[in-house]
């Protein structure tokens, strides 16, 4: 049987953590997908050495889209630029702890695709129109 | 007479299947159908029996299969009540289909300053073929808006309907919001202002007896696909004259007469339409999915469907939080596209799946639409010849469940 609306899913759907925006972010990652809506905002400040020390986002989409950006938020603080940009979608789906199909794969690395967005144009000033 | 729906269910083998151990509950026919056992059987008998390329060979098997393959063209002439054989031209699908009107009519009679009207409840494929063609050729795309409850403003056809618009692109049946839409009346008032009548039964062939010389259109476009037949083949249907006169579209072997060094000359409608070799044995499927349904009657399948879902659309209105898009029963087809609660449909069609239902989540390739609408996707349960009422009680259960296990969410 599959499980994919696991109770911590439907937890950080209900609840998100890091939701918000960023003062002063130093990347500014966005992912849309025009066939369902999807829609994730990433924002991460750094600290001195280069580590994520704050991150934030916003989103509209469907729970397994929302869900898995909240959890990816709480996993890649305090991780490097390096570690981030190895990030592989494996680890992504991991991050999850739930069964997800190859038919749910895209909903739930929306934020993978974001981030990579974002780093792609990074270390140019982030810009602000979100 | 009335389908017996018993029967019908029995035709389709598919329909044994359970998915997560439930009995498949099939509701993504405007997609792509299910295919019946006729056709199942007379595909595997053309490849088992009498396989060969069409149209050439003098040696028995070749022109049995050509036999097969025309023959198949014969059936949907009749299907249609085209005037003439000649007048249909297989294609890939609907969207081949536009996109060779678009190319060859389109090409050689839309100018700059041109227009071409299409309506807001269009497919993609009823748009972007046009949008590629008004770019090339400097024309300009209007589009007769839809009202609220997803019907066209035909109070606006007349304003838009100037001197100016060479063409009309109408769907005979939304593919999300399943109205039917008035295509006899619109053709009569454009052909009134001399414009050109392109018709996308992609959604209405399939579902209502369709009549070419009744709604009196110029060019009808449609899948076997969604119409019990195989994938990969599709129709035109042409008036003769305007076919006469169109260039080719794709060239090679099969659509010529005869090929120099530096020229050609083109073979005879409708083959003049066809390079290369076609789709044989779906041909050949097609032919049979038009045996099948005429053997069924297409009054019976559309009077089947207008119960199905005008329970359907009872049995769903009545769930709190149900938004239903597209007019009332008597006036839609099968195609119930929705949203409920504020939950997004690829929750919703992946929790139906669970249940053993399938339905589609998303735009539908549809976009304009749903901009219109104010939405970005949907949920749509699209019912056939093989669904039953029972089959909508129980999609609204798992409606009901989906927000019993997902109101822990909210």
């Amino acid at each position: 049987m599959d499980d994919l609306y696991r109770e911590h899913i439907l937890d950080h759907y209900a609840h998100p953590r890091n939701r918000g925006r960023l003062e002063a972010p130093d990347i500014i990652a966005d992912a849309d997908d025009p066939s369902c809506g999807d829609q994730v905002h990433i924002e991460i400040a750094l600290d001195p050495e280069g580590r994520i020390a704050q991150v934030a986002f916003e989103g509209e989409g469907c729970i397994v889209s929302m869900a898995s950006a909240s959890i990816f938020t709480e996993h890649i603080k305090g991780k490097s630029l390096e570690e981030l940009a190895s990030l592989t979608e494996e680890e992504v789906l991991a991050m999850l702890d739930a069964p997800v199909g190859s038919n749910r794969r895209r909903c739930a690395l929306t934020p993978l695709t974001a981030l990579r967005a974002g780093l792609r144009t990074y270390p140019k000033n982030p810009s602000s129109d979100g | 007479m009335k389908l017996d729906i018993e029967r019908v269910r029995a035709d389709f083998p598919i329909l044994l299947r359970q998915i997560h151990d439930k009995p498949l509950i099939f509701l993504d026919s405007a997609a792509s159908s299910q295919k019946p056992l006729p056709v199942l059987q007379a595909m595997e008998a053309a490849y088992r029996q009498c396989y060969a390329n069409v149209h050439r060979g003098v040696y028995t098997l070749s022109e049995e299969a050509t036999c097969s393959y025309e023959a198949a063209r014969d059936k949907v002439a009749s299907f249609i009540n085209a005037r003439a054989r000649e007048e249909v031209i297989f294609t890939r699908n609907t969207t081949e289909a536009i996109n060779l009107v678009a190319y060859t009519w389109g090409r050689a009679n839309i100018g700059p300053g041109d227009r071409i009207l299409l309506t807001e409840m269009e497919h993609h494929s009823n748009i972007v073929p046009w949008q590629v063609l008004a770019q090339e050729r400097g024309a300009e795309l209007v589009y007769l808006p839809v009202t609220d409850d997803g019907r066209l403003q035909m109070d606006r056809l007349d304003d838009l309907l100037d001197e100016r618009v060479k063409l009309v692109a109408v769907t005979m049946m939304s593919n999300v919001l399943g109205t039917i839409t008035p295509v006899r009346e619109i053709v009569r008032r454009a052909h009134a202002i001399g414009a050109v009548v392109l018709v996308d039964g992609a959604q209405g062939v399939p579902h209502l007896p369709v009549d070419v010389q009744d709604i009196g259109c110029d060019f009808l476009a449609f899948s076997g696909h969604k119409m019990c037949g195989p994938s990969g083949i599709g129709v035109l249907y042409g008036r003769e004259a305007l076919l006469e006169g169109m260039p080719p579209f794709l060239g090679g072997g099969d659509m010529i007469r005869r090929v120099e060094l530096h020229r050609s000359t083109w073979n005879d409608l409708p083959w003049k339409f066809e390079a290369g070799t076609p789709a044989i044995v779906e041909g050949i499927g097609l032919g049979a999915a038009v045996d099948y349904l005429e053997g069924l009657g297409m009054e019976a399948v559309a009077a089947h469907e207008r119960e199905t879902v005008a329970y359907a659309l009872e049995r769903l209105a009545a769930l709190p939080g149900m938004r239903i898009l597209g007019p009332p029963a008597e006036a839609r087809g099968g195609v119930v596209a929705f949203t409920f609660r504020d939950i997004h449909p690829h929750d919703l069609a992946h929790l139906l799946d669970l249940e053993g239902i399938a339905v589609r989540a998303g735009h539908h390739c549809a976009q304009p639409l749903h901009k219109r609408l104010g939405l970005v996707a949907t949920t749509r349960a699209s019912f056939y010849l093989y669904n039953t009422p029972q089959e909508a009680d129980r999609l609204a259960e798992a409606l009901e469940k989906a927000a019993r296990i997902l109101g822990k969410a909210g």
